[in-house]
């Protein structure tokens, strides 16, 4: 696999809210088989910019490239089709169906048969660890079995590209390991992924890059180790006296 | 859990429906039991979108009466049999659902209520105030009858006694609820419950709202014209007020939401506990007190959404569990988002 070849190219994207500009003139790109860390404090633009790749709201400039085709004017369900999935922050589960039907919403995307459906389905559900809850009503999960849920039900889509928004939020240490171990199985697949995360700490251990949001703006992007040193990303986190204090 | 439900109790049901007629000879009961099966298929056919994408439209009656009309002219002034007629009502009622749909699908909760109850009345109000309308003669609030053949004449669809009245609608709903769990199984049904659950959600898996709403109201549409059609046929007349009026919709929608959204069996058995009720009313307290059986059914609707929010089939659901002493539910029975949060 050539490490070279761009899946994702985002050329200087924009959004604005009223008076806020959330997003400016950002562009970056995803290689191939990677898994990119989209980092930046709150309200750095980091979800704007995510819902903006996955057709969730439109970019007031740029364009966005995904395997060499703009996703110009594309709807979300078009984005799904071409092999973009997505997770969101906040995990709804669709009640009133089981683990195994949530997942199969997803699945229905590449096959009409219910059959067809039901055994990609049971593959993810077994590929989650999660077979034996299978049959159990989607609105009774815990919250993190919720977000692997989704997870699921994304992979279901089967995409090439996986975006995902906050995925160890308010988990335990040891949800959050079984989360980075899951990701990384997810890659094994080929599948390249975008994150966007809060916890440094998992995303330093799991990104194979990270680009840095701040105002909109990208302030950084290289290795994970190589950026948590740059001033400018220090600045965003933590303020400019603390960077003024260490030097 | 819910195809267990629907055959455990669906079944004897029908045995019980196929037999009445049997053992049934006054000509009120069997009319009487006909209406009952006659808002089954109606409720049933108004879940078959509502129940499942968790919208309340208050304007099913319109696709009833449009095809009631469509099928009374056909016969009335070309000679077309009513079985055609009805397939071209439900037709119309489809054709007509799309762009409405369009328009109001996009709408949620209440906006979308209040939207399809004005279509519904501006077209009834149009209709009554139409005597002619390109040389079809309509003949405003007055209505249309449908003149006798004299005797049976299943192509006319006029029959002498009402049993034939009685099989025909009861294979009708007999069919819709196989609709319906065809419609379950299919990737509609998934993607109508996924809408249902959370439209973001589901729009990112891939599906466009608009279209399987769309596609599932088109096809309730043409369910509810078929009705419409066999409504006037019944009773060989047809006016704006009884057949498209928003007594109608309404019937169709709390019977729907008491015995069950979002299930084969819930409407059915809504139809089956109100209408008897509604009827019963009517005829020993009559003219009397106009419209008790609607605050009758105010009330049974109260009970239900206070006691069973998603309907009585999920105590049933339970009771029949019970019975059989098994594991605790995983599936927890009929979760339809009926009227609790994001159904509402």
């Amino acid at each position: 696999m050539s490490a070279t070849r761009k899946i994702l190219e985002v050329k200087g994207i924009s959004k604005r809210f009223g008076g806020v500009q959330a997003v400016s003139t950002l562009s970056f790109h995803l290689n191939q088989g990677e898994i990119l860390g989209l980092l930046g404090p709150n309200g750095a633009g980091k979800t704007t910019a995510f819902n903006m790749i996955a057709g969730a709201i439109r970019s007031d400039t740029g364009e966005i490239l995904f395997e060499g085709r703009s996703l110009a004017n594309l709807k979300p369900w078009d984005i799904c089709r071409l092999g973009i999935a997505r997770t969101f922050q906040l995990s709804k589960p669709f009640g009133g169906l089981t683990v195994l039907e949530n997942v199969m919403v997803g699945s229905f995307v590449r096959t009409s048969a219910e059959a067809e459906a039901r055994a990609e389905a049971e593959k993810v559900v077994d590929f989650l660890d999660m077979g034996a809850k299978a049959h159990t009503d989607a609105d009774d999960l815990t919250a993190f079995d919720r977000r692997k849920l989704e997870l699921g039900r994304a992979l279901a889509t089967r995409p090439r590209l996986l975006l995902m928004d906050e995925v160890v939020a308010g988990a335990t240490p040891n949800e959050a390991g079984e989360m980075v171990h899951l990701v990384r199985k997810v890659r094994d697949l080929g599948i390249t992924i975008l994150i966007v995360e809060h916890v440094m700490k998992v995303i330093m251990g799991l990104s194979d890059r990270v680009i840095v949001l701040d105002y909109g703006k990208l302030i950084a992007d290289g290795p994970p180790k190589d950026v948590v040193r740059q001033p400018d990303v220090l600045k965003a986190y933590f303020g400019e006296r603390y960077v003024d204090a260490r030097a | 859990m819910r195809t267990k439900i629907t055959f455990v109790l669906g079944l004897p049901l029908l045995a019980l429906a196929l037999a009445i007629p049997l053992f049934v000879t006054d000509s009120y009961i069997l009319h009487s039991m006909a209406m009952v099966l006659f808002f089954a298929y109606m409720a049933s056919s108004w879940n078959f979108v509502c129940g499942y994408v968790g919208q309340l439209s208050l304007g099913h009656s319109a696709f009833a009466g449009v095809a009631g009309y469509v099928t009374v002219l056909l016969f009335t002034q070309l000679g077309v049999t009513p079985w055609l007629g009805m397939l071209a009502g439900g037709a119309s009622a489809a054709l007509l659902s799309v762009p409405v749909g369009y328009a109001t699908f996009r709408l949620k909760g209440p906006y979308f209520t209040l939207t399809t109850i004005a279509f519904a009345e501006i077209l009834r109000i149009w209709l009554e105030n139409t005597d002619d309308f390109l040389g079809i003669p309509l003949k405003g609030a007055q209505g249309l009858t449908v003149p006798p053949v004299g005797g049976s004449n299943f192509l006319a669809f006029q029959f002498d006694g009402k049993v034939p009245y009685y099989y025909i609608i009861l294979a009708m709903l007999v069919g819709v609820m196989a609709a319906t769990a065809v419609m379950e199984r299919s990737r509609l049904g998934f993607y109508l419950k996924a809408i249902r659950g959370d439209r973001d959600g589901a729009e990112a898996l891939g599906v466009d709202p608009t279209r399987y709403s769309l596609t599932a109201l088109a096809i309730s549409a043409f369910l509810t014209g078929l009705g419409g059609a066999y409504y006037a046929q019944l009773f060989r007349y047809i006016n704006p007020e009884r057949n498209m009026g928003i007594d109608l919709s309404i019937d169709m929608a709390i019977m729907t939401i008491v015995g069950g959204q979002g299930t084969i069996l819930g409407p059915t058995l809504g139809a089956l506990l109100l209408h008897p009720i509604g009827e019963m009313v009517r005829a020993t307290i009559g003219g009397s007190f106009l419209g008790l059986h609607l605050i009758l059914y105010g009330i049974m609707l109260m009970l239900a959404v206070i006691y069973f929010p998603k309907g009585i089939i999920v105590p049933l659901q339970r009771l029949l569990d019970g019975r059989k002493g098994k594991r605790a539910v995983t599936r927890g029975a009929v979760k339809a988002d009926a009227l609790e949060g994001k159904g509402q």
